[in-house]
């Protein structure tokens, strides 16, 4: 996941803004972290550069 | 029809044809060819990892979106990235591409195909059509091929596409519809629904859900009947791939 493309990255479920964690990261793509949710007070996992935005219910 | 048990066997259709590097929906049960194919011209398909290819839904949304250079598209299910990787060639350096799918194979394929290729302005997350994980009034063009009829929620698909987008933003869709509406059974047939038939809604209605949601200017851009399948008295039920676009107005809707 870029960086660059916080901006527009919302909370799926209040569409609030989300803040990121980085565990991992190389030159150009955060690898691990997550992304935290303040209101719903839900983490986002990003796992192998892919931020799994499923709502918290769905995710497997 | 039990909203979850569809997901969960749409999920796992598609998951298979992501490792097959297939995400063709009728091909899911093999119940019908996919008329999507032939909707590309060679000069697209030469700009589209090859790899990506394998990913065919029923039409091409890019071509009726009028894309532009430095614009944000969002593709709701792009499987392996086809028609994402296809606007990331119009929208250019400058522009990107969102793709939200909610099947961990085709995000984690899609993904890997733009790396591969190097493609910096097309990212893939995993999410539900239903729930975007991104800011209102962002996109100036939401694109989707032969995804929407997969969902149980056409309604929530429609009014999140016009949040995403900004006032003024297009949507550009390739999908399966009917001319009637399709038996119970064949309604309540998890494989016909995985193959993009059993959620195909009645031509008419799909327009009221999008009209629902609030777009304006909804226009047929073309259909192709590519299954006839029979009603209960033995009549047909036609089953067509359309395109179609909608734009959000510019003005707020009327609450």
């Amino acid at each position: 996941m870029k960086k660059e493309l916080m901006e527009i990255l919302a909370c799926p479920m209040c569409k609030g803004n989300l803040e990121l964690t980085v565990e991992k990261e190389n030159g150009k793509e955060i690898i691990s972290g997550w992304l935290y949710c303040a209101k719903c007070n839900e983490r986002y996992p990003i796992v192998d550069a892919i931020p799994n935005l499923l709502p918290p219910d769905l995710r497997d | 029809m039990n909203e979850s048990e569809t997901r969960r066997i749409v999920k796992l259709a598609y998951a298979k044809l992501a490792k097959q590097q297939r995400s063709c929906c009728s091909s899911a049960t093999g119940a019908a060819p996919c008329p999507g194919q032939e909707c590309y011209s060679s000069q697209e398909l030469a700009g589209i990892p090859a790899e990506a290819q394998a990913g065919l839904g029923c039409g091409n949304p890019v071509a009726i979106a009028s894309l532009q250079e430095g614009e944000t598209v969002v593709d709701l299910g792009p499987g392996l990235g086809m028609d994402a990787f296809l606007a990331a060639t119009k929208v250019g350096p400058q522009g990107r591409v969102i793709g939200v799918d909610m099947t961990a194979e085709m995000v984690t394929g899609a993904r890997r195909i733009a790396e591969d290729n190097g493609l910096n302005n097309v990212e893939f997350r995993l999410g539900q059509i239903e729930a975007l994980p991104l800011e209102d009034n962002t996109a100036d063009a939401v694109i989707s091929n032969c995804v929407i009829n997969l969902s149980t929620d056409k309604d929530r698909v429609f009014s999140e596409a016009y949040r995403v987008l900004k006032p003024g933003g297009r949507l550009c869709i390739s999908d399966t519809v009917t001319d009637k509406p399709l038996p119970r059974e064949l309604q309540e047939d998890l494989n016909a629904w995985a193959s993009c038939i059993g959620g195909a809604l009645p031509r008419h209605e799909y327009v009221a859900a999008m009209q629902r949601a609030g777009f304006c200017d909804i226009r047929v851009t073309s259909e192709t009947v590519f299954m006839v399948q029979k009603d209960r008295l033995g009549q047909d039920i036609e089953i067509l791939s359309i395109s179609i676009t909608a734009t959000r107005p510019c003005s707020n809707r009327v609450e």
